[in-house]
């Protein structure tokens, strides 16, 4: 009986209904519109429970880039990490200062391209370990220029003039290709931050990398010290900085080495 | 009469949804040009002092970043919840000025560099716009997410040669919580601040 009445009402009235639903949801839009409006107030007046539209929207995305990473050495790598920051702070450190101050810069370029110039067959087999030949082949482009019109490599005019990008591959990162998982974190002595696979993979590029073949030892050792010296001359302040602002630098810096690395295996 | 205002209606409802989700990335490229011009100028400038650029950069970036959802995010769905509503404040608060000094901090680095922005990227509920910084001895890119929320574009994480500011200080505030209790990690935040 009600059902029928309200039907006839409704068939009488339509277009009075029909108004006032649009009206409603003219409200009803504005009101979600408000709500909205509420800039530094949406935190606070969170829901409860804490879940709500922020987390809806952002987790998923923030989930799909938090890499995770097994520590089952932890006890071992803050020992080394500890280790390896006294070092930084009393040997590396004031050696590449006083490398800074006596070289000027436009040298200190000079020298690091040289070092680069000369890994260049690390980075052209694992392009072609990766199956880019197209890579390779800008490798290749680079050394030739860069070891002619470049004068030995100390200058990079591939990039300078002709605008060729290097490209950054390493072993660690033909195995990650490759599948080969992060295994679990690990602290080098010295090295510092690394995964189980990088740490095969760094082995592995040494057999690719001209310094390693130099003779004595020492002198293999000296001309590595030089390169990692002044390597660190334009760095000098970044690891204080990571220090400064981190809550734990352990795991700041491991944090960070995961996501440099997931980004260069990405590339 | 009735049909006329029916479409009235019906189109101020239509107008109201479209312009909900009318969102511009080029204007969040033009925010991010103009804002990085005034921040390089202002890192630059010699004959400011180290507090006086601070002050100014503090002022310059407050209204682009969405500090309060970076905070939230930092915790994530797992660990925001367990915060009462003072400590939520408190939070935001020691990590906002956190992240003020962790920004400026890290693009002093490279205030000299020739700063250029490529295409945006768009995402979902996002764009993502990176910046490329051309030094001698290497490139460095800065990725700056944004959303849009009254408005108005903003910045809700940074990464930096894709190491992102948010998930570095979320794997360890997870860290610190995973042992120690909300009130250990609000003091910590405060200690580190006067360090």
């Amino acid at each position: 009986m009600i059902l029928r009445e309200l039907k006839t009402i409704a068939k009488s009235n339509h277009m009075k209904l029909f108004v006032l639903s649009m009206m409603f949801l003219v409200i009803a839009g504005s009101g979600c519109g408000v709500s909205q409006k509420s800039p530094s107030n949406h935190v606070m007046q969170a829901s409860e429970n804490g879940v709500d539209e922020d987390f809806d929207l952002f987790e998923e995305e923030l989930a799909e880039q938090a890499v995770e990473i097994a520590d089952p050495l932890e006890g071992l790598n803050r020992l080394m990490f500890n280790i390896n920051d006294v070092l930084y702070f009393w040997v590396l450190k004031p050696c590449a200062e006083v490398y800074k101050a006596i070289l000027p810069k436009a040298s200190r370029i000079s020298v690091h391209n040289f070092f680069h110039n000369l890994t260049t067959p690390v980075r052209y087999v694992n392009c072609l370990l990766q199956g880019k030949g197209k890579s390779a082949g800008t490798e290749l482009d680079r050394f030739l220029i860069n070891s002619t019109v470049g004068i030995l490599g100390f200058g990079d005019p591939a990039l300078d003039k002709w605008k060729i990008e290097p490209v950054e591959e390493d072993l660690g990162q033909t195995l990650a290709v490759c599948g080969y998982g992060d295994g679990f974190y690990l602290v080098l002595p010295l090295f510092g931050p690394s995964t189980l696979r990088d740490s095969i993979g760094m082995i592995g590029d040494l057999f690719l990398n001209p310094v390693s073949y130099v003779e004595p030892v020492e002198a293999s050792v000296g001309v590595a010290s030089v390169k990692i010296t002044n390597k660190y001359s334009f760095h000098i302040g970044e690891y204080e900085l990571l220090k400064q602002e981190a809550l734990d630098p352990y795991v700041a810096m491991r944090e960070i080495y995961i996501q440099y690395r997931r980004k260069q295996i990405q590339e | 009469m009735k049909n006329l205002w029916c479409v009235l209606l019906f189109l101020l409802v239509v107008s109201h949804a479209v312009a909900g989700d009318d969102w511009d990335p080029n204007e969040a490229e033009e925010l991010l040009q103009t804002k990085w011009d005034v921040i390089a100028s202002v890192l630059r400038n010699k004959d400011l002092d180290q507090k006086a650029k601070a002050s100014q950069i503090d002022k310059i970036i407050d209204p682009i970043f969405d500090f309060a959802l970076m905070g939230k995010l930092a915790l994530g769905r797992k660990h925001w919840p367990k915060l009462t509503l003072e400590e939520r404040e408190k939070f935001t608060q020691l990590f906002t000025k956190r992240l003020k000094v962790s920004y400026t901090e890290k693009i002093k680095l490279y205030t000299d560099e020739k700063a250029i922005l490529k295409p945006a990227i768009q995402k979902k509920k996002a764009v993502h716009i990176p910046m490329e910084l051309i030094g001698k001895e290497k490139k460095v890119v800065i990725l700056y997410k944004l959303h849009h929320r009254d408005k108005y574009w903003k910045i809700y994480d940074v990464e930096i040669q894709g190491v992102s500011i948010l998930l570095t200080y979320r794997s360890q505030f997870d860290d610190i919580l995973s042992h120690s209790s909300v009130g250990d990690l609000l003091s910590q935040l405060e200690e580190s601040q006067t360090r």
